[in-house]
């Protein structure tokens, strides 16, 4: 039988361009420097705020720094310094 | 690519210039503690004086144990000099700089 009821091809629902920033783990660090970001803990709590810097230990300077837990703000601090060893990731909170 | 705000390079500068103030720590276990730095070294082990930790203690209801915890104690104690080991620190914050 011919197959000229095939499914039609994939409409253009193309996947979203892909990330204008591939290259390796340094990379995204170094570009989400001075950028809103969210780190979270090994414990669950998120930090967000603006990245200062961080170090190859992964100890990390943060300001503007709202501490959430279970959603909920529970503490805000204007610098941070969070001990490297804590942190499970750290997720960019704008566009790159 | 400064940091706009202050000359920040690395973590510790936030500590470096935090010596002789107060600061806040939160450490693993629930405690937290203020005092005024006067040591740290790259372990984050930090001297601290005139230091109030404070311990929050969480009883969970025997009833309401999925309810999450409802009871929350907290208990306070204050120390001349303390020195924290520094496994145990999740967080420093200095006195806010404005």
């Amino acid at each position: 039988m011919e197959d000229d009821n095939s499914p039609p091809p994939p409409p253009e629902q193309q996947p979203p361009p892909p990330p204008s920033h591939t290259g390796s783990p340094t990379d995204f660090l170094k570009g989400v420097v001075g950028k809103r970001v969210i780190v979270r803990l090994t414990s669950g709590v998120d930090y967000r705020g603006i990245l200062s810097c961080l170090d190859g230990y992964m100890n990390i300077a943060l300001e503007q720094t709202e501490e959430h837990v279970n959603g909920v703000v529970t503490n805000r601090y204007g610098d941070a310094f969070i001990r490297g060893n804590n942190v499970l990731y750290i997720s960019a909170d704008e566009p790159l | 690519m400064d940091p706009s705000s202050s000359g920040i390079q690395e973590p510790f500068d936030l500590i470096r210039l935090s010596l002789s103030e107060r600061v806040f720590v939160k450490l693993r276990g629930d405690r937290q503690l203020t005092g005024i730095l006067h040591a740290y070294d790259g372990h984050m082990n930090l001297i601290l004086s005139d230091v109030e930790e404070t311990i929050m203690i969480v009883e969970v209801d025997d009833e309401n144990a999925t309810a999450g915890p409802k009871t929350v104690n907290v208990a306070k104690r204050k120390m001349d000099m303390l020195f924290v080991r520094g496994d145990g620190v999740i967080l420093v914050s200095p006195p806010s700089r404005t």
